[in-house]
């Protein structure tokens, strides 16, 4: 029997618990985590506030909770975006002739030289801020690493003697494409969309901070950094527990990107 | 694998540092660009502001920082006011009324220079009077509608002819519509102003800061400051952290009151709390139908708990007004208690007028008061059986098109800070929409009566909008200043339009 990858099994049980903190925040938090009282603003954590309450009063346990909403929504986003656009490229690439892969590959190269918070900003500033558009604009900057990634994958089963067969059975690149390289590569997207996933969670909480992400009073992880600048000296818990969570859920998201990859890849596992 | 696996338990250490790190600096790292300007000899200093300009020209562009930075500064008016808020000779030494209150006669200075060169006259002062009628676009212009003519009767004598005699129209004198221009300095005020006064306007590097340098011309008391920077600052923190850093010198207007302990608890700096115009108001588009309703308007602001909101929005720095008017005028009432927080109350008045479980769009701009209240104000709403939606509007550009000139929104949430502006915010012209032939009333006759009339129907003016609920008042801003503790001259009042620049010292 296989033994199992540590990096798979703890990277899997934090994204099952943001998954699980996530859903349970549908149907229960501790208290309202966007209702304002006033007479409970600053209270340290203690048994009814388990991580204390922000200047508005608010729960800052619920706030959490309905933050992992947001994590894993911008996450589901950008990856998809990414996905959908970088999938077909990077495939059609490995299939084309020499001149039409590299014009695919340089336009992708162009896009790959905008850095995605600045195309995120951009797009903020011309459609308004919001965490659609703020994740919209992460997927497309991360189409380019998928595309490259899964264009590398492809141009491998191109060279396959099923694909060599199928070519020479007279099928059209479209089968091929669907039938045969795409199931191929799925290893690598699965990767590649988890280790894409943590950076758009990461691009989520920087642009929230700068004021470019999800708009108030929504619980965002990255918000809640934000909101938490006043009390650096005060209550530096309310920028603690948020860092805390965003580090947790970057980390979660790494490591079962590692963890996938060794999985789908026994060779890589072996080197190490 | 273990040591794969060590290594990123390691990382994970490592990243939730750095991230706490970049939460603690993340202040600093945004603090509105490197210019390279940071102060360096004696006679230098830099100013952190919260709101840049949209552009130089206030004849065009509304906004309060426009005149914030260069009223006074660069431009200069016949008249201003002084710390008490008594109108004060400047362009002009002295003036006379005559007894039908509608003929003002101002002896100019003789020695004013635009910084263009040009000599200041009687001219100039017509040339600015009848621009602001014919060339201005700005909503403020209309206050010279009441000027019948004026003409030079000498290179240093002024006279004005109002159509009917205003108490308002000198003291708006005193305001960005009394500002001298040069007829030869006109064709680029968007980008680069010339005026009479202590500064020189040197350059604007958008986005970041606004450059002055004295004025050697100038013909009367020279500043002390050979050259001051106004620096913009969107992120109230990166302020507070320019100042601690010594990035800049004063932090014109604190934006962050719940972080002021860092600076009270510190020798190195002074902390100057004093009083402003600027009442922060939930606007109301009164054109919209579900503001037809008084009880909708008086429940919202029923439905705010106004004292729990500045303690939480604004660290209870500020004071509760009520209407339209601060303690500084001299028609002020304590009204906060015409509409005092009743949740029960608002929510049968919600009911009573079918606007319970509405949907009201809360349009704010992106100013820490504004992003901070709004929240609040939100919630407590939501309790009284509204629904709010809150957008964010980057302001100023998306702001001022969306909601001041376009009038797209339900409810919005900015500080009008200038000077006795009740009859400006609450007409139907203006973003508020609000069209009420009483309050006219009240205000023409106070216009136009002695002194007495004129503060007894202002009082009435104010009291009209305040049981009208026209809007919200929520509080008025404090004038918060924390500056090195050897800068001198700053102000405790903010009671103008400027930030007077010239009596400045170190």
């Amino acid at each position: 029997m296989k033994r199992l990858n540590p990096s798979l099994v703890v990277g899997g049980v934090i994204v099952g618990v943001i998954v699980l903190m996530a859903l349970i925040s549908f149907v229960w938090t501790p208290y309202d985590a966007t209702l304002v009282t006033p007479a409970s603003r600053l209270l340290e954590p203690s048994w009814s506030h388990w991580f204390g309450t922000d200047k508005f009063g608010r729960d800052v346990l619920s706030q959490i909770m309905v933050g992992s909403r947001t994590t894993l929504f911008v996450g589901v986003v950008a990856v998809g975006v990414a996905a959908v656009i970088g999938v077909p490229l990077g495939i059609l690439a490995a299939m084309v002739r020499r001149w039409p892969s590299e014009a695919i590959m340089r336009a992708n190269d162009l896009l790959l030289a905008f850095p995605a918070l600045l195309l995120a900003i951009m797009f903020g500033a011309v459609f308004g801020a919001s965490t659609l558009t703020a994740m919209i604009a992460i997927g497309i900057a991360s189409v380019p690493s998928f595309a490259r990634v899964i264009r590398s994958g492809a141009l491998q089963v191109m060279r396959t003697e099923y694909v060599l067969a199928a070519r020479a059975a007279g099928r059209r690149p479209l089968p091929i494409a669907v039938r045969h390289v795409l199931p191929n590569v799925t290893s690598l997207i699965t990767v590649q969309a988890s280790v894409s996933f943590a950076i758009a969670v990461l691009a989520e909480a920087a642009l929230s901070f700068l004021g470019y992400g999800t708009p108030p009073p929504t619980p965002s992880w990255g918000r809640m950094l934000q909101e938490s600048q006043e009390f650096l000296f005060s209550a530096p818990r309310l920028a603690i527990f948020p860092g805390i969570a965003i580090a947790i859920a970057v980390l979660g998201f790494n490591l079962l990107g590692d963890g996938l990859r060794d999985r789908f890849d026994p060779k890589l596992e072996d080197r190490r | 694998m273990k040591s794969s696996f060590r290594i990123r338990a390691v990382a994970f250490v490592a990243s939730a540092a750095v991230l706490a790190l970049t939460a603690c600096s993340a202040g600093s790292s945004t603090s509105g660009g490197g210019s390279g300007s940071s102060p360096g000899g004696d006679q230098k200093l830099s100013i952190g502001l919260v709101a840049e300009p949209a552009s130089l020209d206030f004849t065009t562009t509304d906004g309060a920082a426009i005149p914030q930075a260069l009223l006074g500064n660069v431009y200069e008016t016949l008249v201003k006011q002084d710390d008490s808020g008594k109108i004060v000779p400047s362009l002009a030494k002295s003036w006379t009324v005559s007894p039908d209150r509608k003929t003002y006669t101002f002896d100019l200075v003789d020695n004013a220079k635009f910084t263009n060169g040009k000599q200041f006259t009687a001219n100039d002062a017509v040339f600015s009077i009848n621009r602001v009628k014919t060339a201005w676009t700005i909503s403020l212009k209309a206050a010279m509608d009441v000027v019948a003519s004026s003409k030079a009767l000498s290179p240093t004598q002024l006279q004005v002819t109002l159509a009917k005699p205003s108490n308002d129209w000198l003291f708006r004198m005193t305001t960005r519509i009394g500002a001298m221009f040069s007829e030869s300095g006109v064709s680029a005020l968007a980008t680069d102003p010339v005026g009479t006064g202590p500064f020189k306007f040197s350059k604007w590097n958008r986005g970041d800061s606004i450059v002055m340098v004295r004025n050697d011309d100038y013909w009367g008391s020279k500043p002390f400051f050979q050259q001051i920077t106004l620096k913009y600052f969107k992120d109230a923190t990166a302020l507070n952290n320019a100042l601690l850093t010594s990035t800049i010198n004063v932090i014109g207007t604190v934006q962050a009151p719940e972080a002021l302990s860092q600076f009270t608890s510190n020798d190195k700096y002074q902390v100057i709390e004093g009083t402003t115009n600027g009442e922060v108001l939930l606007s109301f588009n009164n054109s919209r139908p579900v503001f037809k309703d008084l009880r909708t308007r008086q429940a919202i602001r029923m439905a705010i708990d106004h004292k729990a909101l500045l303690d939480t929005c604004w660290a209870g720095r500020g004071k509760l007004i009520g209407s339209m008017v601060p303690p500084t005028d001299p028609w002020y009432e304590d009204l906060t208690g015409v509409a005092p927080f009743d949740l029960a109350k608002a929510k049968s008045l919600l009911q009573a007028s079918g606007a319970a479980g509405k949907t009201l769009r809360l349009r704010l701009p992106t100013l820490p008061y504004a992003t901070s209240c709004g929240q609040v104000v939100k919630s407590m709403l939501e309790q009284a059986g509204l629904k709010v939606q809150i957008d964010q509007l980057e302001f100023p550009a998306a702001w001022l098109t969306t909601v001041f000139k376009n009038a797209d929104y339900d409810m919005s949430i900015i500080a009008h800070v200038e000077p006795r502006d009740l009859g400006a915010v609450f007409n139907a012209k203006y973003y508020t929409r609000y069209d009420d032939p009483t309050l006219q009333g009240y205000l023409a006759a106070a216009d136009s009566g002695d002194e007495a009339a004129q503060v007894d129907n202002m009082k009435k003016a104010a009291r009209r909008l305040s049981e009208q609920a026209a809007g919200d008042w929520l509080f008025l801003l404090p004038n918060l200043i924390v500056a090195d503790k050897n800068i001198k001259g700053l102000p405790t009042n903010a009671i103008t339009e400027n930030f007077d620049l010239s009596k400045l010292a170190r």
